[in-house]
């Protein structure tokens, strides 16, 4: 029971609750709660604690009791619509219950960090590694900004072409957001004729990219450019 | 994607200027012809006085197309127009010179003579 203390003062303390508060929900909780604290009973709510039902419930509890400015009263189990209303979202929280056994792939995290539930989570999985993936490669090499109206000129490495690298220089069209998949259109007149390339941002064939010019558009898909004759690119 | 009443502009110096593909070469029933492939086509606009007339039926390979060439490194390429080259039975152009950009991948298909004659390979 005193865990639930704790945990409740350091999440009230989260919803950046004013420090004097402490003083009276301690006092006034102490009363209602029962006195004795055995080992049992810490155990019992600790047990209930890994379940997240029990723990919206709690949560609630915790919201009930902090709101109601120090004075205490039972929490009261609130109908799923108020649940659902309330201000802070569902979510379980490391720091609050320090002998959750974390699941996560995070060992060394911040305190405020907020995790989902474990099976929320698992839909995040492939987000996370997306994002890993993608500060790995930038890691290595140094990937600049590309946005649509940018003049570039890419140095790519062609397998059959081992001699050098081929320079392709043009405007970038359009650019798809998709994680490790980022890909860019460039523009560009070879010989008479023009031609569009798709490059994935972050592939090793792309050696360096260089942005010479910034052109103003006000759109993110330039593919009106393609009934306008550009003459130079 | 070119198929049967398709019109492509003409790459090579070869004496047309305009060609409608009326066949493509390949499996019964084929529908479409992408780069590198034979297709055959009927002359429908002739630079005057050259070898090449106007309603001619010749073989031609295409080497541009407006629909994206997908590569395996994830690039995809993707041209303006429709093009072909004139070429005979064995493969070989009939002009000599090519205009425009010709994809790499004519070079596995054994299209070597365009290959080296093209201004620009992509």
């Amino acid at each position: 029971m005193q865990s639930f203390i704790g945990g409740s003062i350091r999440l009230g303390q989260r919803q950046g609750f004013p420090r004097w508060n402490r003083a009276q929900f301690k006092s006034s909780a102490k009363a209602y709660l029962p006195s004795q604290s055995s080992s049992n009973a810490v155990q019992g709510t600790n047990n209930s604690i890994k379940s997240p039902n029990n723990h919206l419930l709690q949560f609630l509890g915790t919201t009930f009791v902090s709101q109601a400015n120090g004075v205490c009263s039972v929490p009261v189990l609130s109908p799923l619509a108020a649940m659902m209303s309330s201000s802070s979202s569902i979510y379980m929280t490391t720091a609050a219950f320090p002998n959750m056994h974390s699941s996560e792939p995070f060992p060394d995290v911040p305190t405020r960090i907020k995790f989902k539930r474990l099976d929320k989570t698992a839909k995040h999985i492939m987000q996370i590694v997306d994002k890993e993936a993608v500060e790995e490669v930038k890691r290595q090499r140094d990937v600049p900004e590309i946005k649509p109206g940018y003049i570039v000129q890419l140095k790519v490495e062609v397998p059959e072409n081992k001699r050098r690298l081929s320079t392709i220089k043009g405007i970038v069209i359009a650019r798809r957001n998709a994680g490790l998949n980022t890909t860019f259109r460039i523009r560009r007149m070879v010989a008479g004729v023009g031609v569009e390339s798709l490059f994935p941002l972050y592939s090793p064939n792309i050696k360096e990219i260089k942005v010479l010019d910034k052109k103003k558009v006000r759109r993110a898909k330039l593919y009106y450019l393609r009934n306008k004759m550009n003459a130079l690119r | 994607m070119i198929q049967p009443q398709t019109h492509l502009n003409v790459a090579d110096n070869s004496g047309a200027r305009e060609l409608m593909c009326i066949r493509v070469i390949g499996a019964s029933n084929r529908r479409y012809a992408h780069i590198g492939d034979v297709i055959v086509a009927v002359i429908k606009e002739a630079v005057p006085n050259t070898p090449l007339e106007r309603s001619e039926v010749i073989r031609a390979v295409i080497v541009r197309t407006s629909k994206e060439l997908k590569r395996d490194n994830g690039m995809i390429i993707r041209y303006d127009d429709n093009a072909a080259v004139v070429i005979d039975q064995e493969g070989n152009p009939k002009g000599t010179r090519i205009f425009g950009a010709i994809a790499r991948e004519l070079r596995q298909l054994n299209f070597t003579k365009i290959v080296s004659l093209a201004p620009e390979v992509l």
